[in-house]
Protein backbone atom coordinates (compact mmCIF):
# COMPACT_ATOMS: atom_id res chain seq x y z
CA UNK A 1 0.00 0.00 0.00
CA UNK A 2 3.49 2.29 -0.02
CA UNK A 3 1.43 4.42 -3.89
CA UNK A 4 -0.94 5.34 -1.55
CA UNK A 5 0.77 8.58 -0.26
CA UNK A 6 3.51 8.24 -3.03
CA UNK A 7 0.61 8.60 -5.82
CA UNK A 8 0.06 6.04 -8.82
CA UNK A 9 1.04 7.62 -12.07
CA UNK A 10 -0.72 5.32 -14.31
CA UNK A 11 -3.03 2.96 -12.63
CA UNK A 12 -4.37 -0.22 -13.88
CA UNK A 13 -6.39 -2.40 -11.64
CA UNK A 14 -9.79 -1.29 -10.38
CA UNK A 15 -7.95 -0.79 -6.75
CA UNK A 16 -4.89 1.42 -8.31
CA UNK A 17 -8.44 3.41 -9.81
CA UNK A 18 -9.92 3.72 -6.71
CA UNK A 19 -6.72 4.89 -5.46
CA UNK A 20 -5.54 7.13 -8.07
CA UNK A 21 -9.33 8.71 -8.49
CA UNK A 22 -9.07 9.00 -3.97
CA UNK A 23 -5.84 10.89 -4.75
CA UNK A 24 -6.96 13.47 -7.61
CA UNK A 25 -9.72 14.22 -6.22
CA UNK A 26 -9.88 13.88 -2.48
CA UNK A 27 -11.00 17.43 -1.68
CA UNK A 28 -14.36 16.95 -3.94
CA UNK A 29 -14.88 13.43 -1.81
CA UNK A 30 -14.04 15.23 1.24
CA UNK A 31 -16.19 18.48 0.47
CA UNK A 32 -19.41 15.65 -0.60
CA UNK A 33 -18.47 14.00 2.58
CA UNK A 34 -19.00 16.91 4.74
CA UNK A 35 -22.17 18.22 3.08
CA UNK A 36 -23.81 14.41 3.07
CA UNK A 37 -23.09 14.47 7.25
CA UNK A 38 -24.31 18.24 7.04
CA UNK A 39 -27.23 17.43 5.27
CA UNK A 40 -27.95 14.24 7.16
CA UNK A 41 -27.35 15.82 10.78
CA UNK A 42 -29.29 18.90 10.25
CA UNK A 43 -31.93 17.70 8.32
CA UNK A 44 -32.76 14.45 11.15
CA UNK A 45 -32.47 17.19 14.30
CA UNK A 46 -35.23 19.29 12.83
CA UNK A 47 -37.16 16.52 11.41
CA UNK A 48 -37.08 15.20 14.88
CA UNK A 49 -38.43 18.26 16.29
CA UNK A 50 -40.69 18.25 13.87
CA UNK A 51 -41.85 14.55 14.40
CA UNK A 52 -41.96 15.39 18.17
CA UNK A 53 -44.43 18.18 17.28
CA UNK A 54 -46.35 16.72 15.47
CA UNK A 55 -46.40 13.15 17.18
CA UNK A 56 -47.54 15.22 20.24
CA UNK A 57 -50.39 17.19 18.23
CA UNK A 58 -51.62 13.60 16.68
CA UNK A 59 -51.89 12.29 20.47
CA UNK A 60 -53.90 15.17 21.71
CA UNK A 61 -57.53 14.77 23.16
CA UNK A 62 -59.75 17.41 23.19
CA UNK A 63 -61.71 17.28 26.41
CA UNK A 64 -65.59 16.76 26.58
CA UNK A 65 -65.59 19.61 28.65
CA UNK A 66 -63.33 22.28 26.30
CA UNK A 67 -64.93 24.59 24.73
CA UNK A 68 -66.13 24.46 20.79
CA UNK A 69 -63.42 27.06 19.43
CA UNK A 70 -60.45 24.77 21.54
CA UNK A 71 -62.33 21.62 19.92
CA UNK A 72 -61.92 22.70 16.53
CA UNK A 73 -58.79 24.29 16.89
CA UNK A 74 -57.36 21.18 17.92
CA UNK A 75 -59.42 19.12 15.31
CA UNK A 76 -57.92 21.00 12.59
CA UNK A 77 -54.56 20.68 13.89
CA UNK A 78 -54.95 16.86 13.88
CA UNK A 79 -56.34 17.49 10.38
CA UNK A 80 -53.29 19.17 9.20
CA UNK A 81 -50.97 16.65 11.01
CA UNK A 82 -52.40 13.61 9.52
CA UNK A 83 -52.53 14.89 6.20
CA UNK A 84 -48.87 15.66 6.29
CA UNK A 85 -47.34 12.60 7.55
CA UNK A 86 -49.81 10.47 5.19
CA UNK A 87 -48.15 12.66 2.26
CA UNK A 88 -44.83 12.35 3.38
CA UNK A 89 -45.00 8.81 4.18
CA UNK A 90 -46.58 7.88 0.80
CA UNK A 91 -44.56 9.72 -1.65
CA UNK A 92 -40.55 8.51 -2.34
CA UNK A 93 -38.26 11.28 -1.59
CA UNK A 94 -36.22 11.71 -4.34
CA UNK A 95 -39.95 12.65 -5.80
CA UNK A 96 -40.29 15.14 -3.17
CA UNK A 97 -37.29 16.52 -3.37
CA UNK A 98 -37.84 17.54 -7.37
CA UNK A 99 -41.46 18.97 -6.42
CA UNK A 100 -40.05 20.78 -3.44
CA UNK A 101 -37.14 22.53 -5.36
CA UNK A 102 -38.88 22.63 -8.64
CA UNK A 103 -41.86 24.13 -6.79
CA UNK A 104 -40.75 26.78 -5.14
CA UNK A 105 -38.64 28.17 -7.90
CA UNK A 106 -41.21 28.39 -9.62
CA UNK A 107 -43.15 30.66 -6.96
CA UNK A 108 -39.77 33.20 -7.69
CA UNK A 109 -38.07 32.10 -4.92
CA UNK A 110 -34.16 31.48 -5.24
CA UNK A 111 -33.31 28.73 -3.03
CA UNK A 112 -30.07 27.03 -3.04
CA UNK A 113 -30.26 23.53 -3.67
CA UNK A 114 -28.33 22.55 0.03
CA UNK A 115 -31.77 24.20 1.34
CA UNK A 116 -34.20 22.70 -0.13
CA UNK A 117 -32.02 19.22 0.84
CA UNK A 118 -32.22 20.30 4.06
CA UNK A 119 -35.96 20.81 3.65
CA UNK A 120 -36.80 17.62 1.89
CA UNK A 121 -34.99 15.76 4.45
CA UNK A 122 -36.56 17.11 7.99
CA UNK A 123 -40.29 16.75 5.91
CA UNK A 124 -39.37 13.13 5.64
CA UNK A 125 -38.05 12.55 8.54
CA UNK A 126 -40.83 14.37 10.56
CA UNK A 127 -43.65 12.37 9.03
CA UNK A 128 -41.90 9.34 9.88
CA UNK A 129 -40.66 10.71 13.48
CA UNK A 130 -43.86 11.63 14.17
CA UNK A 131 -45.40 8.02 14.05
CA UNK A 132 -42.58 6.76 15.93
CA UNK A 133 -43.25 9.14 18.61
CA UNK A 134 -47.06 8.52 18.40
CA UNK A 135 -46.11 5.19 18.88
CA UNK A 136 -43.55 6.18 21.90
CA UNK A 137 -46.15 7.87 23.77
CA UNK A 138 -48.71 5.10 23.18
CA UNK A 139 -46.39 2.92 24.99
CA UNK A 140 -46.43 4.42 28.42
CA UNK A 141 -48.82 3.18 30.39
CA UNK A 142 -51.53 5.49 30.89
CA UNK A 143 -51.25 4.79 34.72
CA UNK A 144 -48.00 7.09 34.46
CA UNK A 145 -49.84 10.41 33.69
CA UNK A 146 -52.45 9.43 35.72
CA UNK A 147 -50.65 9.47 38.72
CA UNK A 148 -49.26 13.02 37.51
CA UNK A 149 -52.95 14.43 36.26
CA UNK A 150 -54.32 12.86 39.78
CA UNK A 151 -51.93 15.52 41.50
CA UNK A 152 -52.63 18.80 39.48
CA UNK A 153 -50.68 18.34 36.48
CA UNK A 154 -51.75 19.53 33.14
CA UNK A 155 -51.47 17.43 30.23
CA UNK A 156 -48.97 19.47 28.79
CA UNK A 157 -46.79 19.47 31.81
CA UNK A 158 -47.58 15.89 31.99
CA UNK A 159 -46.42 15.08 28.59
CA UNK A 160 -43.34 17.26 28.75
CA UNK A 161 -42.12 15.98 32.37
CA UNK A 162 -43.55 12.35 32.96
CA UNK A 163 -44.57 11.01 29.13
CA UNK A 164 -41.73 12.37 26.57
CA UNK A 165 -38.83 11.65 28.49
CA UNK A 166 -39.88 7.89 28.68
CA UNK A 167 -40.98 7.35 24.96
CA UNK A 168 -37.94 9.15 23.98
CA UNK A 169 -35.70 6.87 26.33
CA UNK A 170 -37.55 3.97 23.93
CA UNK A 171 -37.52 5.25 20.91
CA UNK A 172 -33.79 5.72 20.67
CA UNK A 173 -33.07 3.04 18.46
CA UNK A 174 -35.60 4.08 15.88
CA UNK A 175 -33.95 7.77 16.25
CA UNK A 176 -30.50 6.14 15.28
CA UNK A 177 -31.67 3.61 12.60
CA UNK A 178 -33.24 7.38 10.98
CA UNK A 179 -30.21 8.76 11.19
CA UNK A 180 -28.66 6.20 9.49
CA UNK A 181 -31.29 5.88 6.86
CA UNK A 182 -30.99 10.16 6.02
CA UNK A 183 -27.62 9.52 6.15
CA UNK A 184 -27.58 7.12 2.96
CA UNK A 185 -30.92 8.92 1.37
CA UNK A 186 -28.87 11.97 1.25
CA UNK A 187 -27.76 10.51 -1.82
CA UNK A 188 -31.01 11.38 -3.52
CA UNK A 189 -30.49 14.50 -3.19
CA UNK A 190 -28.11 15.03 -6.48
CA UNK A 191 -31.36 15.08 -8.62
CA UNK A 192 -31.55 18.76 -7.20
CA UNK A 193 -27.45 19.67 -8.23
CA UNK A 194 -26.68 19.06 -4.24
CA UNK A 195 -23.12 18.49 -4.19
CA UNK A 196 -23.16 15.17 -1.99
CA UNK A 197 -21.33 12.59 -2.20
CA UNK A 198 -23.05 11.12 -4.83
CA UNK A 199 -22.67 13.94 -6.64
CA UNK A 200 -19.20 13.64 -6.39
CA UNK A 201 -18.85 9.95 -7.43
CA UNK A 202 -21.06 11.01 -10.83
CA UNK A 203 -18.79 13.41 -11.50
CA UNK A 204 -15.21 12.19 -10.35
CA UNK A 205 -16.66 9.02 -12.58
CA UNK A 206 -17.63 10.65 -15.51
CA UNK A 207 -13.79 12.18 -15.92
CA UNK A 208 -12.52 9.04 -16.66
CA UNK A 209 -15.38 6.80 -17.19
CA UNK A 210 -14.63 5.07 -14.24
CA UNK A 211 -17.86 4.96 -12.49
CA UNK A 212 -17.35 1.24 -11.32
CA UNK A 213 -14.42 2.53 -9.07
CA UNK A 214 -15.50 5.84 -8.30
CA UNK A 215 -19.20 4.52 -7.02
CA UNK A 216 -16.83 1.90 -5.08
CA UNK A 217 -15.01 4.80 -3.29
CA UNK A 218 -17.89 6.73 -1.70
CA UNK A 219 -19.89 3.12 -0.91
CA UNK A 220 -16.61 2.72 1.84
CA UNK A 221 -16.83 6.14 3.01
CA UNK A 222 -20.87 5.51 3.72
CA UNK A 223 -20.05 2.34 5.05
CA UNK A 224 -17.25 3.65 7.28
CA UNK A 225 -19.54 6.13 8.44
CA UNK A 226 -22.62 4.52 9.09
CA UNK A 227 -20.54 1.80 11.15
CA UNK A 228 -19.15 4.86 13.15
CA UNK A 229 -22.16 6.21 14.08
CA UNK A 230 -23.99 2.76 14.69
CA UNK A 231 -21.16 1.83 17.25
CA UNK A 232 -21.34 5.51 18.68
CA UNK A 233 -25.04 4.60 19.07
CA UNK A 234 -24.90 1.82 20.93
CA UNK A 235 -22.54 2.85 23.06
CA UNK A 236 -24.82 5.52 23.95
CA UNK A 237 -27.86 3.07 24.28
CA UNK A 238 -26.29 1.42 26.72
CA UNK A 239 -24.99 4.51 28.97
CA UNK A 240 -28.65 5.35 29.45
CA UNK A 241 -29.52 2.15 30.16
CA UNK A 242 -30.47 1.99 33.85
CA UNK A 243 -28.37 1.09 36.47
CA UNK A 244 -29.32 -2.10 38.49
CA UNK A 245 -27.65 -0.29 41.55
CA UNK A 246 -28.68 2.67 43.94
CA UNK A 247 -27.26 4.33 47.03
CA UNK A 248 -28.39 4.61 49.84
CA UNK A 249 -29.17 7.65 51.55
CA UNK A 250 -27.74 6.49 54.74
CA UNK A 251 -28.35 10.13 56.63
CA UNK A 252 -31.50 8.99 56.45
CA UNK A 253 -31.22 5.46 58.52
CA UNK A 254 -31.09 6.93 62.11
CA UNK A 255 -34.91 7.60 61.76
CA UNK A 256 -35.96 3.70 60.89
CA UNK B 1 -67.96 16.65 62.54
CA UNK B 2 -65.99 18.98 60.49
CA UNK B 3 -67.72 21.09 57.70
CA UNK B 4 -68.72 19.46 54.20
CA UNK B 5 -65.31 19.34 52.09
CA UNK B 6 -66.20 17.34 48.94
CA UNK B 7 -70.34 17.04 47.91
CA UNK B 8 -71.21 14.74 45.47
CA UNK B 9 -75.01 15.54 43.94
CA UNK B 10 -76.51 12.89 41.96
CA UNK B 11 -73.30 11.62 40.69
CA UNK B 12 -74.30 8.85 37.37
CA UNK B 13 -71.75 7.47 35.56
CA UNK B 14 -71.76 5.09 32.22
CA UNK B 15 -69.54 3.57 29.81
CA UNK B 16 -71.94 3.44 26.55
CA UNK B 17 -75.34 1.42 27.92
CA UNK B 18 -73.74 0.10 30.88
CA UNK B 19 -74.36 2.02 34.04
CA UNK B 20 -71.62 1.82 36.65
CA UNK B 21 -72.94 4.56 39.13
CA UNK B 22 -76.74 5.46 39.71
CA UNK B 23 -77.18 8.67 41.31
CA UNK B 24 -75.20 8.84 44.05
CA UNK B 25 -75.64 11.49 46.52
CA UNK B 26 -73.12 12.30 49.20
CA UNK B 27 -71.15 14.26 51.43
CA UNK B 28 -67.65 14.02 52.62
CA UNK B 29 -66.88 15.91 56.14
CA UNK B 30 -63.10 17.26 56.80
CA UNK B 31 -61.53 14.48 59.24
CA UNK B 32 -63.65 11.49 57.71
CA UNK B 33 -62.30 8.47 57.18
CA UNK B 34 -64.44 6.97 54.81
CA UNK B 35 -63.97 3.24 53.51
CA UNK B 36 -65.92 2.19 50.73
CA UNK B 37 -66.72 -1.46 50.39
CA UNK B 38 -68.27 -4.02 47.69
CA UNK B 39 -68.01 -6.48 45.33
CA UNK B 40 -66.00 -6.37 42.56
CA UNK B 41 -67.89 -4.16 39.16
CA UNK B 42 -70.05 -2.43 41.80
CA UNK B 43 -69.10 0.62 41.06
CA UNK B 44 -66.26 1.40 43.60
CA UNK B 45 -63.04 2.50 41.75
CA UNK B 46 -65.37 4.35 39.11
CA UNK B 47 -67.11 6.43 42.20
CA UNK B 48 -63.56 6.81 43.35
CA UNK B 49 -62.25 8.43 39.65
CA UNK B 50 -65.04 10.07 38.95
CA UNK B 51 -64.43 12.23 42.65
CA UNK B 52 -60.97 12.60 41.27
CA UNK B 53 -62.23 13.75 37.72
CA UNK B 54 -60.37 10.84 36.39
CA UNK B 55 -63.41 9.91 34.87
CA UNK B 56 -65.81 12.40 33.68
CA UNK B 57 -69.51 11.74 35.32
CA UNK B 58 -72.24 11.23 32.96
CA UNK B 59 -74.71 13.33 35.09
CA UNK B 60 -74.81 14.98 37.96
CA UNK B 61 -72.11 17.40 39.95
CA UNK B 62 -69.21 17.84 42.69
CA UNK B 63 -68.98 20.16 44.76
CA UNK B 64 -65.72 21.12 46.34
CA UNK B 65 -66.46 23.75 49.51
CA UNK B 66 -69.69 24.44 47.86
CA UNK B 67 -68.15 25.48 44.33
CA UNK B 68 -69.28 23.22 41.68
CA UNK B 69 -66.05 21.77 39.59
CA UNK B 70 -66.68 22.74 35.80
CA UNK B 71 -64.96 20.75 33.48
CA UNK B 72 -62.25 23.00 32.69
CA UNK B 73 -58.87 21.89 32.86
CA UNK B 74 -57.57 24.79 34.89
CA UNK B 75 -60.68 24.18 37.66
CA UNK B 76 -59.70 20.23 37.83
CA UNK B 77 -56.15 21.00 38.32
CA UNK B 78 -56.31 23.56 41.17
CA UNK B 79 -59.05 20.98 42.50
CA UNK B 80 -56.95 17.97 41.84
CA UNK B 81 -53.89 19.66 43.70
CA UNK B 82 -55.94 19.60 46.58
CA UNK B 83 -57.37 15.99 46.11
CA UNK B 84 -54.80 13.59 45.79
CA UNK B 85 -54.93 9.80 44.52
CA UNK B 86 -53.30 6.69 45.38
CA UNK B 87 -53.59 3.94 43.12
CA UNK B 88 -53.78 0.37 43.09
CA UNK B 89 -50.34 0.24 40.51
CA UNK B 90 -48.70 2.80 42.60
CA UNK B 91 -48.11 4.62 39.04
CA UNK B 92 -44.59 6.06 40.54
CA UNK B 93 -42.85 8.33 37.42
CA UNK B 94 -40.43 5.46 35.82
CA UNK B 95 -38.15 7.90 34.60
CA UNK B 96 -37.24 9.55 38.46
CA UNK B 97 -35.77 8.69 41.40
CA UNK B 98 -37.95 8.42 44.80
CA UNK B 99 -36.61 12.20 45.34
CA UNK B 100 -37.97 13.11 42.38
CA UNK B 101 -41.09 11.73 42.43
CA UNK B 102 -42.11 13.64 45.18
CA UNK B 103 -40.85 17.16 44.19
CA UNK B 104 -41.45 17.41 40.54
CA UNK B 105 -45.90 17.79 41.18
CA UNK B 106 -44.56 20.28 44.36
CA UNK B 107 -42.00 22.23 41.94
CA UNK B 108 -44.20 22.25 38.90
CA UNK B 109 -47.51 22.38 39.74
CA UNK B 110 -47.49 24.56 43.22
CA UNK B 111 -44.00 26.25 42.21
CA UNK B 112 -42.61 26.39 45.60
CA UNK B 113 -38.86 26.60 46.00
CA UNK B 114 -36.33 23.91 45.56
CA UNK B 115 -35.02 24.07 49.08
CA UNK B 116 -38.93 23.94 50.13
CA UNK B 117 -39.98 20.71 48.15
CA UNK B 118 -36.62 18.93 49.12
CA UNK B 119 -37.67 19.43 52.84
CA UNK B 120 -41.60 18.35 52.39
CA UNK B 121 -40.15 15.31 50.16
CA UNK B 122 -37.84 14.59 53.03
CA UNK B 123 -40.28 14.75 56.09
CA UNK B 124 -43.15 12.77 54.07
CA UNK B 125 -40.75 10.24 53.21
CA UNK B 126 -39.56 9.86 56.59
CA UNK B 127 -43.15 9.40 57.84
CA UNK B 128 -43.65 6.58 55.50
CA UNK B 129 -40.20 4.86 55.90
CA UNK B 130 -38.58 5.37 52.77
CA UNK B 131 -35.97 8.60 53.36
CA UNK B 132 -33.40 6.19 52.99
CA UNK B 133 -34.40 5.39 49.01
CA UNK B 134 -34.25 8.65 47.70
CA UNK B 135 -32.23 7.82 44.81
CA UNK B 136 -33.79 4.26 44.55
CA UNK B 137 -35.79 4.20 40.96
CA UNK B 138 -38.98 2.98 41.27
CA UNK B 139 -38.26 -0.48 39.46
CA UNK B 140 -35.88 -0.95 42.14
CA UNK B 141 -38.42 -1.05 45.01
CA UNK B 142 -40.72 -3.55 46.14
CA UNK B 143 -44.59 -3.48 46.13
CA UNK B 144 -45.17 -2.12 49.44
CA UNK B 145 -41.88 0.29 49.13
CA UNK B 146 -43.53 1.98 45.86
CA UNK B 147 -46.97 2.51 47.45
CA UNK B 148 -45.78 3.87 50.21
CA UNK B 149 -43.30 6.69 48.16
CA UNK B 150 -46.92 7.11 46.67
CA UNK B 151 -48.27 7.91 49.64
CA UNK B 152 -45.46 10.43 50.50
CA UNK B 153 -45.39 11.60 47.49
CA UNK B 154 -49.60 12.87 47.44
CA UNK B 155 -48.65 13.78 51.13
CA UNK B 156 -46.51 16.90 49.52
CA UNK B 157 -48.84 18.13 48.05
CA UNK B 158 -50.55 19.01 51.32
CA UNK B 159 -53.80 17.89 50.17
CA UNK B 160 -56.93 18.55 51.97
CA UNK B 161 -58.38 14.94 51.08
CA UNK B 162 -56.49 11.52 50.20
CA UNK B 163 -58.50 9.21 48.05
CA UNK B 164 -56.96 5.03 47.51
CA UNK B 165 -58.09 3.46 45.08
CA UNK B 166 -57.81 -0.05 46.82
CA UNK B 167 -54.21 0.34 47.74
CA UNK B 168 -52.91 -2.99 48.79
CA UNK B 169 -54.77 -4.86 46.58
CA UNK B 170 -51.61 -5.39 44.03
CA UNK B 171 -49.56 -6.12 46.65
CA UNK B 172 -48.30 -9.39 48.23
CA UNK B 173 -49.64 -10.68 51.60
CA UNK B 174 -46.67 -9.60 53.38
CA UNK B 175 -46.50 -6.52 52.21
CA UNK B 176 -50.09 -5.31 52.67
CA UNK B 177 -49.38 -4.42 56.70
CA UNK B 178 -46.62 -1.77 55.75
CA UNK B 179 -48.87 -0.28 54.06
CA UNK B 180 -51.86 -0.22 56.00
CA UNK B 181 -49.64 0.56 58.91
CA UNK B 182 -48.58 3.95 57.39
CA UNK B 183 -52.74 4.31 56.38
CA UNK B 184 -53.52 3.68 60.24
CA UNK B 185 -51.04 6.84 61.20
CA UNK B 186 -51.95 8.88 58.85
CA UNK B 187 -55.79 8.62 59.76
CA UNK B 188 -54.50 9.77 63.31
CA UNK B 189 -53.45 13.00 61.68
CA UNK B 190 -56.91 14.32 60.60
CA UNK B 191 -56.77 13.98 57.07
CA UNK B 192 -59.41 13.47 55.07
CA UNK B 193 -59.36 9.82 53.60
CA UNK B 194 -61.61 7.99 51.05
CA UNK B 195 -60.59 4.49 50.68
CA UNK B 196 -61.95 1.81 48.58
CA UNK B 197 -60.52 -1.61 49.74
CA UNK B 198 -60.81 -4.97 50.05
CA UNK B 199 -59.46 -5.31 53.56
CA UNK B 200 -62.66 -5.38 55.72
CA UNK B 201 -60.32 -5.28 59.31
CA UNK B 202 -58.87 -2.07 58.45
CA UNK B 203 -62.02 -0.55 57.54
CA UNK B 204 -63.73 -1.90 60.71
CA UNK B 205 -60.79 -0.67 62.90
CA UNK B 206 -59.65 2.65 60.81
CA UNK B 207 -62.71 4.15 58.96
CA UNK B 208 -65.10 6.58 60.99
CA UNK B 209 -68.19 5.58 58.43
CA UNK B 210 -68.04 2.88 55.77
CA UNK B 211 -69.99 3.03 52.49
CA UNK B 212 -71.06 -0.23 51.01
CA UNK B 213 -71.89 -0.39 47.05
CA UNK B 214 -73.81 -2.55 45.34
CA UNK B 215 -74.57 -2.42 41.76
CA UNK B 216 -73.71 1.66 41.31
CA UNK B 217 -75.50 2.37 44.92
CA UNK B 218 -74.28 3.29 47.93
CA UNK B 219 -76.53 0.89 49.46
CA UNK B 220 -75.66 1.44 52.97
CA UNK B 221 -73.74 4.00 54.53
CA UNK B 222 -72.71 4.10 58.69
CA UNK B 223 -70.41 3.86 61.06
CA UNK B 224 -68.69 0.67 60.82
CA UNK B 225 -69.89 -0.22 64.05
CA UNK B 226 -72.81 -0.97 62.67
CA UNK B 227 -72.55 -1.76 59.28
CA UNK B 228 -70.10 -4.95 60.53
CA UNK B 229 -72.37 -5.55 63.43
CA UNK B 230 -76.04 -4.87 62.25
CA UNK B 231 -76.17 -4.52 58.49
CA UNK B 232 -79.55 -3.47 58.18
CA UNK B 233 -79.51 -3.92 54.36
CA UNK B 234 -79.41 -7.87 52.89
CA UNK B 235 -77.15 -7.17 50.41
CA UNK B 236 -74.84 -6.11 52.88
CA UNK B 237 -75.31 -8.82 55.40
CA UNK B 238 -74.79 -11.83 51.92
CA UNK B 239 -71.83 -9.48 51.31
CA UNK B 240 -70.22 -9.66 54.88
CA UNK B 241 -70.93 -13.32 55.33
CA UNK B 242 -69.48 -14.31 52.11
CA UNK B 243 -66.35 -12.45 53.56
CA UNK B 244 -66.11 -13.26 57.00
CA UNK B 245 -66.67 -17.02 55.81
CA UNK B 246 -64.20 -17.06 53.02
Amino acid sequence: MGYLFSGIEDPQTSLEWMIYLTNKYLKMFLDGTKLTLYIAVLGTILGFVLGYVIGIIQDMKSGEGDNVVKKIFVRILKMIAGAYVEVFRDTPMIVQAMIIYYGIRQLGVDMQPVFAGILVTLLNTGAYMAETVRAGIGSIDIGQREGAWAMGMSPMKTMLYIVLPQAFKNIIPEMANTFLTNLKMTSVLNVIAVQELFMAAKTVGGNYYKYFESYLVIAVIYFVLCFFFNKLFNMLEKKLKDKTDYALAVEYMDNQ
Amino acid sequence: MGETVISIKDLSKSFGKHEVLRKIDMDVNAGEIICIVGSSGSGKSTFLRCINKLERQSAGKILYHGKEIRDVQRDINEYRAKVGMVFQSFNLFNNMTVLQNCMICTRKVLRISKEEAFDRAINHLKEVGMAPYIHAKPFQLSGGQKQRVAIARSLCMNPEVLLFDEPTSALDPEMVGEVLNVMKELATTGLTMIIVTHEMAFARDVSTRTIFMDRGLVAEDAPPSELFTNPKNPRTREFLSRYLAG
